[in-house]
């Protein structure tokens, strides 16, 4: 936990209950105004769907961050937060950074944004490490079968 | 006995109050030892949360502080944090009555959220370095303190005066009460975000 302290938030799902009276707040006023869901409300699901171990509802709170990012500007550097940690979690490390960044851009002394900027780095660095790796398997296996195959070619 | 960590217990700790009392500057000024002017902190964005080692009696324990952010549009998702809390931080700015005022609906959550009633409580009156402007005094919030049964010190994140002390105070009670962290709380035991804030009663079991 201490070397990944400022993911220890999201990594701490809500109990079902805790989240079904998020989720049915959210369907309460969906049902009632025709889908037109108080900002706070939509936020505070998407908060817990985030928080959620399951991808399908990390997925759909990003959705929902998303619709409050566009529509409501004075919610811009939570909705960016969010976006940032819920990508972290998925693994879409690029797509975190790509929001964490225009956060950072925005109050470059966010000292929250600042540190996940360390993770996000940290986990796209391992990647493209992992990625060197994975091809430059593949090209010494490449260069296996090829050599394998003039060796046979040949000796006909 | 300290575990395979070489920790003698890991204790969580909350940090609650109105925004802009300067709960992160305390948490920074505590962990890093440095401060930021207000214009250049960032209000914080949900919660947010370090971890810092203290030494006590020569026994090692690992801090978790969850720095919760004070504006109101938070306030849902704050009450979730309150769970497994051994120890609260209520933070006021001694140069702002409002923020001293609305302690009392601090403690009204505190209740509603945290139903363990051993949890360690200290209010904490910052900004002392800002003596001209001081509106709230020293006996005042003393008074208040000693009727909410609760720890009290005034500090300076700035100035950092009082801030070590805040920290240290709090963990020698929780370590004096050994039922906070000697028992593991049952996970079952989670808090209902559905109970209403006007339930006072309190229970029996460890929800906190």
């Amino acid at each position: 936990m201490s070397d990944l302290p400022y993911a220890a938030d999201a990594e701490a799902p809500l109990s079902t209950e805790e989240l079904n009276v998020l989720r049915k707040q959210y369907e309460h006023e969906s049902e009632k105004t025709n889908g037109d869901v108080t900002t706070q409300t939509k936020f505070n699901y998407a908060w817990g769907l985030i928080k959620s171990r399951r991808s399908t509802d990390q997925q759909f709170g990003l959705k929902l961050l998303s619709e409050i990012y566009n529509d409501i500007p004075e919610r811009r550097r939570e909705c960016l937060y969010y976006l940032a940690l819920g990508n972290f979690k998925l693994g879409e490390y690029t797509k975190a950074k790509l929001y964490n960044d225009k956060l950072i851009e925005n109050e470059p002394r966010n000292l929250q944004a600042q540190s996940l900027k360390d993770l996000i780095e940290k986990k796209l660095k391992s990647e493209g490490l992992m990625g060197m790796i994975i091809t430059s398997g593949i090209v010494a296996v490449g260069a296996l079968i090829v050599g394998s195959y003039f060796k046979n070619s040949s000796k006909k | 006995m300290a575990g395979i960590d070489g920790y003698e217990a890991t204790l969580k700790i909350l940090l609650i109050g109105n925004s802009n009392v300067g709960k992160s500057s305390l948490l920074l000024r505590f962990t890093d030892d440095s401060f930021l002017p207000q214009d250049d902190i960032a209000a914080t964005i949900g919660v947010d949360f370090k971890v810092q080692d203290m030494l006590f009696e020569g026994k090692k324990y690992k801090l978790t502080i969850w720095d919760t952010a004070g504006h109101e549009r938070f306030r849902t998702l704050t009450s979730s944090y309150y769970r497994g809390a051994q120890g609260v931080i209520l933070v006021y700015d001694v140069s702002n009555r409002e923020t001293f005022d609305q302690l009392e609906n601090w403690f009204d959550e505190l209740r509603t959220y945290c139903r363990n009633k051993d949890v360690v409580k200290m209010i904490v009156g910052n900004k002392v370095d800002k003596e001209e402007q001081r509106v709230i005094s020293r006996r005042e919030a003393e008074a208040y303190a000693r009727k909410s049964h609760t720890l009290f010190l005034e500090c300076s994140a700035k100035t950092r005066y009082g801030v070590k002390e805040a920290f240290e105070e709090l963990v020698k009670k929780i370590i004096e009460t050994p039922s906070l962290w000697q028992k593991r709380p049952s996970p079952s035991n989670n808090i209902d975000l559905t109970r209403p804030k006007d339930d006072g009663k309190q229970d029996d079991g460890c929800n906190c």
